[in-house]
């Protein structure tokens, strides 16, 4: 029922708010006017006289009564009364008025105060004027009519006017032209003419490039996270050409670490976590495998629009192998491995929680949108409205994420065999089969038990040994549905059906449509990667911007709405969005083209001119001094050694799926002493690893693009006093006194270039020397393993410069 | 080290403008508080140590209101125990043992319950007040005079995990910063060699670290957990707080000198900035911590008298006796928050069955230790001063699981406060004459938090963090303050 059926202009579509009482079921109707009835026998004329009387009586009394508690800056009672849409929604009580029993609306009970619990406005307030009383009652008598249409603006000031269309971040990507200046010696590319022109325009100055074993430490951190090499550093140093530049760059976007560096960041943004955390803290036993096709997939360089959509919608993806077929499986791991309250007794509102972390973790993952503020009530500040929202919630009710609701609620899992396995086990399958039938057999012929014993035997050895099929937690389709809208909420509260769509802000001149016979997941994959989308090539380059830099071009990595931060280089990060586009969702292209710039290439030093006029360094006048992550310490920790394997893992969880971590017993048996990178140690929700939980790992259980680097004195603890950094000591001094240096000068050398990535100065060799000496000889065994814990301990060990 | 004036001077005038959050941000990369507080010591006066740093941080923010409670202690009862076989009495439910419940139950229960099912204890009258105990806590008894019940506490999530998650953070849904994070963030702490919030003891189970964890606030402020739940309270102790491999207090000093010294020719090459400063600073501190902490755990300080008090010479106590002298150690060093958890490797108050049993196991292990710690609060001249909290994440059900126990009860239950500017032998709210709902003076979960911020000065409405867009609160968009509890 469109407003062009009525024969009126849409932006003056009246309608009638029907809200009786809350929970009422109510027939499905059209999405644009779901929870609220049109009426038909009223003409334009009538409609348009209400409307002025709703504005010029009604809003008024609104504004000045009920507005101060029922608005932008206060819900009483989870009641906005300061917009047409806010008054349909009604409030935790319910509806506000009954157009069928005008005298029973709540609003009415309220002013009249005929109820003692129900006394608006409260005291000392004086009660509204019998005018404005009997104007309430009439307004609600004719339909309680209201403007519904785009331009329906609020009754009260709002502090904060919501955003529409003209976002910066809804604006449609084109490409840049360069800046307009002059180059110089110092760019390497079109990144820095950008840089260049808004340091230009403050006038500061970048740094000149950094000492070269400096540079080669933080690049190889950077796209590996593991420390250089002694002998990577020193070919390096003899390698003089620029060439030498490119070819490091070469090798470690190359390099299988690399997707063990940058696949890390991927897991942090999709809530990755072996385990479910939360109330019952069951592990995610197969979870592992999205670990892994995440590696997988940075290391081949997967386009990133595939990798999108992989992870949505791969169950419905073609797949031209068994292996591709898998990996489109796994994918979907995304969806499903979210935090999620597995003994909620009460299983309705399970499902819609459930529903709400896809929405919210998909919205801020891909584009950087908080949707999940519209489950209660319209987005405060982005135009995202609960109608948008449950018309995604529709798609993940389609979706089938659960096997069960009941607690312990089972998450699905897909199968993923190879024809390799599935054959092992068919043939498995009949050899038990046979064996049966000959034990049968036998038995029918009167054999004894001592004669069928062999076989017997063999039957049970081979039933107990039968491959179990691997699977992988994930999703599928279930069935197709609309999604009621949920009252603030509530899911006992549920008005008109919301037919599934995407968000009307960010609708597409192209828009797809969804059909019956799918959820529409493969769809919104298509809608958010089409190139006309304005966020999701944002969104991900200012990703790879912050993971290089310390800070993204916008710093709220996640949120790109209203209240997320306004991009420092709005044109850079467009052509870097459109560079990421045209190379085909390259993400490695973009990355070359980040760490080969003169901005990335600069040193670290400080500069007070330019700290006075951008002490954040928002202009990047230097590259930021960082400090390691915690996968990067601890893999530090273990290369200091010599002990690190860079071996693929799989699962080190010591209990198998959807057992539990550790119930009420809080002995959690979990074991972190793999010598494998870190990325394969398990991930514990509510007990992370003691290093992870201390240097500011994500937390496993929410979208984190951009963690914290904190310095706090339960960090200090951990290097001063742990068994991994004493471990790491001891190894690293054994090995510096067992090799046959020619002095002790040369140990220190050694220890700097391993540590540190460079030769010490004079004055550093001289004081560690001293530290070594001061215990005599008959200590110095000793004395070298307290050097090397200290230069563990060291800030020269856990930051980049 | 002049280097740094810039951003001395951008902290001192944050603290001067009282302004925490700006504070944070403008130390660029988002260093703890406590680090930032140090340097801020360092620079002022290479004599003076961070505890004076802290105090003058302190001293520039205080509680939004006036008010008595400077510290906090929470007693909390892991599991569940049942506040109409412990404070809220209901002749009621020992008449009608055995019938049906005249009224519906909660559309959502936790397990399938039959009858109503009376309490197997006595109830007494104590005190001038004349408030109802049962026989499960003669200790506590005694002190009912100081002692301010809420009944009507209601609100939390029927399964632990939601529950706990719930009364910690405000949240069942959410990783959200806990009570005990909200507070460190809005009050600090009082000793700069010890952490604002200590948890002895946790369940790591139901939301583990959450339940002390600063989500988005500052790791700084986040619960630095003395040990868990599954082991002896003896064993107890903060992470690391010792060398691994025995390393002695000398080589560590002698350690710290050679770093700082190789700190300081870096400084000298323009190679150091606030971070990098900053971090040297967080280990000295971490070097007087260690220090601190075991001083603060040394219970061998304490005399023989204190010992007995506690329980500590009786198995039976001995364990949570332990847990309580640590808190009031801690207290009164300055700690701002402790919270002090009872349960066992296993859901220790969660009498589905056996309700006798359990309870008086339970109440006996946890009796005279709360009792001794009110005494000795009160002796010392710090209870008016900190406020003690006694909970569980829910009651019981006043209607029978099986034959002999109790499912979960999160529609009304009982909280009492002591000290902290409560009024003393003062009983807020009801439940039914069952002790099923909550029904007058309701107190949800966010009523409560609201109301704890309140007796610490805080306005809960006030107390805002800015994440991903939005100023968070504790108790999210709810919350209000019982303002009858207060003396």
């Amino acid at each position: 029922m469109s407003p062009s059926h009525l024969g009126i202009p849409a932006q003056l579509f009246v309608v009638l708010i029907w809200l009786t009482s809350v929970g009422l079921a109510q027939d499905p109707i059209d999405e644009a006017s779901s929870t609220v009835q049109s009426s038909q026998q009223q003409t334009s004329e009538q409609q348009a006289a209400q409307i002025a009387f709703f504005e010029s009586k009604i809003r008024p009394i609104l504004h000045e009564h009920c507005v101060s508690c029922h608005g932008a800056e206060k819900q009483e009672g989870g009641l906005r009364l300061d917009s047409p849409q806010a008054i349909a929604m009604g409030g935790d009580s319910g509806g506000v008025f009954q157009i069928a029993d005008p005298n029973a609306s709540l609003i009415l009970v309220a002013v009249r105060q005929l109820d003692s619990s129900l006394i608006m406005p409260p005291a000392p307030a004086p009660k509204l004027s019998p005018a404005a009383i009997a104007d309430l009652a009439k307004w609600i008598e004719g339909g309680a009519v209201m403007p519904m249409g785009p331009e329906a603006g609020p009754a009260g000031t709002q502090k904060k006017p919501k955003i529409g269309r003209e976002h910066w971040s809804f604006q449609p990507i084109a490409k840049p032209a360069l800046p307009n200046i002059a180059t110089t010696a110092w760019d390497q590319n079109a990144i820095d003419l950008f840089i260049r022109q808004a340091q230009e325009a403050k006038g500061v100055r970048s740094q000149v490039a950094a000492d070269k074993s400096l540079w080669l430490r933080r690049i190889t951190f950077d796209l590996i996270g593991l420390p250089p090499t002694v002998s990577e550093i020193e070919s390096f140093l003899a390698d003089t050409s620029e060439a030498a530049y490119d070819r490091v760059i070469d090798r470690l976007l190359a390099s299988p670490q690399y997707g063990v560096r940058w696949g890390r960041f991927w897991l942090d943004v999709v809530r990755y976590s072996d385990s479910n955390g939360l109330d019952e803290n069951i592990a995610h036993g197969t979870a592992w495998r999205y670990r892994n096709y995440v590696i997988d997939s940075l290391n081949e360089d997967k386009p990133y629009d595939r990798f999108l959509t992989e992870q949505i919608a791969g169950d419905l993806l073609p797949a031209a192998h068994r292996s591709e077929r898998i990996a489109n499986l796994t994918a979907t791991a995304f969806l499903a491995m979210g935090p999620k309250v597995l003994a909620e007794v009460d299983e309705r509102k399970m499902e819609m929680d459930i529903i709400d972390e896809q929405i919210d973790t998909l919205g801020k993952a891909f584009l950087g949108m908080t949707f999940g503020c519209a489950r209660c009530h319209d987005h405060k500040f982005d135009p995202v409205s609960t109608q948008d929202y449950y018309g995604l919630a529709g798609v993940f009710k389609s979706t089938h994420t659960m096997d069960s609701f009941t607690k312990i609620a089972k998450w699905h899992e897909n199968e993923i065999a190879t024809e390799q396995e599935e054959l092992e086990r068919k043939a498995k399958e009949a050899e038990i089969a046979e064996l049966k039938a000959r034990i049968e057999k036998l038995t029918a012929e009167g054999a004894t038990d001592a004669e069928k014993k062999s076989l017997s035997e063999r039957l049970d050895a081979i039933q107990k040994a039968i491959p179990v099929l691997p699977t992988v937690m994930g999703v599928k389709e279930g069935s197709v549905q609309n999604v009621p809208l949920h009252v603030r909420g509530n899911h006992l509260a549920l008005a008109g059906e919301v037919k599934r769509r995407f968000p009307e802000v960010l609708n597409l001149n192209n828009a797809v449509s969804l059909d019956e016979q799918q959820s529409g997941r493969l769809q919104l994959a298509a809608w958010m990667t089409n190139r006309s989308h304005p966020l999701t090539a944002r969104v991900v380059v200012n990703r790879l911007w912050r993971w290089h830099f310390g800070k993204g071009l916008v710093a709220s990595t996640d949120n790109f709405g209203a209240l997320g931060e306004k991009p420092s280089h709005p044109e850079l990060l467009d052509w870097l969005a459109a560079e990421l586009m045209e190379s085909g969702w390259s993400l490695k292209h973009v990355q070359r083209l980040i760490v080969t710039s003169a901005t990335y290439r600069q040193a670290s030093e400080r500069n007070p001119a330019a700290e006075e006029l951008d002490p954040e360094n928002r202009l990047l006048w230097r590259y930021p001094v960082r400090r390691l992550e915690a996968e990067a310490i601890r893999d530090f920790l273990l290369a200091a050694a010599g002990d690190i394997d860079l071996a693929r893992g799989t699962s080190l969880l010591h209990v198998g799926n959807r057992e539990f971590l550790f119930d009420h017993t809080s002995i959690d048996k979990t074991k972190y002493d793999s010598h494998l990178r870190a990325i394969y140690l398990p991930v514990i929700r509510n007990h992370l690893y003691d290093l992870f939980d201390l240097f500011d790992y994500s937390d496993a259980a929410t979208v984190q693009g951009d963690r914290g680097s904190t310095i706090v004195a339960p960090q200090a603890l951990f290097m001063l006093n742990s068994g991994l950094v004493h471990e790491s000591a001891k190894r690293l001094a054994e090995q510096l006194q067992a090799t046959d240096f020619e002095t002790d000068e040369k140990r220190i050398q050694y220890l700097h270039l391993r540590l540190y990535g460079r030769y010490p100065t004079a004055n550093e060799a001289t004081a560690m020397l001293s530290f070594v000496d001061r215990g005599g000889v008959e200590n110095r065994g000793e004395r070298w393993t307290y050097l090397c814990q200290a230069a563990l301990a060291a800030n020269d060990f856990l930051f980049v410069r | 080290m002049m280097n740094n004036l810039p951003l001395f001077n951008e902290m001192l005038n944050s603290l001067q403008n009282s302004n925490r959050r700006n504070m944070l941000k403008q130390s660029g990369v988002g260093f703890g508080y406590l680090a930032a507080a140090a340097l801020l010591g360092e620079l002022s006066s290479k004599a003076v140590g961070a505890e004076t740093a802290f105090e003058r941080a302190l001293a520039a923010k205080p509680s939004h209101f006036p008010c008595k409670a400077k510290r906090a202690i929470f007693l909390f009862m892991k599991g569940g125990p049942s506040h109409i076989d412990t404070f809220d009495y209901k002749p009621q439910l020992q008449k009608d043992d055995g019938k049906e419940l005249p009224f519906d139950k909660p559309r959502v229960q936790f397990a399938k319950t039959g009858k109503l099912l009376g309490s197997p204890w006595k109830f007494a009258r104590y005190g001038q007040s004349g408030s109802f105990v049962s026989q499960l806590f003669p200790n506590v008894a005694k002190h009912v005079d100081d002692l301010c019940f809420i009944h009507s506490l209601h609100g939390t999530n029927a399964a632990h995990g939601g529950a706990l998650l719930k009364l910690h953070t405000g949240s069942d849904a959410f990783v959200r910063p806990s009570l005990g994070a909200w507070l460190s963030y809005g009050l600090g702490t009082e000793n700069s060699d010890l952490p604002g919030f200590v948890t002895i003891c946790p369940t790591l189970a139901h939301g583990g670290v959450n339940n002390w964890g600063s989500a988005f606030l500052p790791a700084i402020y986040q619960g630095t957990p003395l040990g868990n739940a599954s082991m002896p309270s003896d064993q107890a102790t903060v992470r690391y707080i010792k060398s691994a491999s025995g390393v002695s207090r000398e080589v560590q000093r002698e350690q710290l000198d050679l770093l700082r010294e190789l700190h300081q020719q870096k400084a000298q090459n323009g190679q150091v900035d606030e971070v990098l400063d900053s971090r040297i600073a967080s280990m000295e501190l971490a070097f007087r911590m260690q220090t601190e902490m075991p001083l603060a755990e040394d219970l061998s300080q304490e005399s023989a008298g204190t010992h007995e008090l506690y329980g500590l010479n009786d198995p039976m106590t001995a364990n949570f006796g332990r847990q309580c002298l640590l808190a009031r150690r801690l207290i009164e060093r300055g700690v701002r928050y402790v919270q002090v958890t009872h349960s066992d490797a296993f859901v220790q108050w969660d009498q589905h069955s056996d309700l006798k049993k359990g309870h008086e196991k339970n109440a006996k292990e946890v009796d005279l230790p709360i009792a001794a710690l009110l005494q000795d609060l009160k002796q010392r001249g710090l209870l008016d001063e900190t406020l003690v909290i006694w909970t569980g994440e829910f009651g019981r059900t006043p209607v029978a699981e099986g034959t002999n126990g109790r499912d979960h009860n999160p529609e009304g239950f009982t909280a009492w406060l002591a000290g902290g500017g409560v009024k003393g032998g003062f009983h807020y709210g009801a439940t039914d004459e069952y002790g099923y709902y909550a029904v007058d003076n309701k107190v949800h979960l966010h009523d409560f938090h609201a109301t704890i911020l309140a007796l610490l000065g805080l306005d809960h409405e006030k107390l805002t963090y800015r994440y991903a867009g939005r100023d968070f609160r504790l108790t999210d968009i709810h919350g209000k303050v019982a303002w009858d509890v207060f003396a």
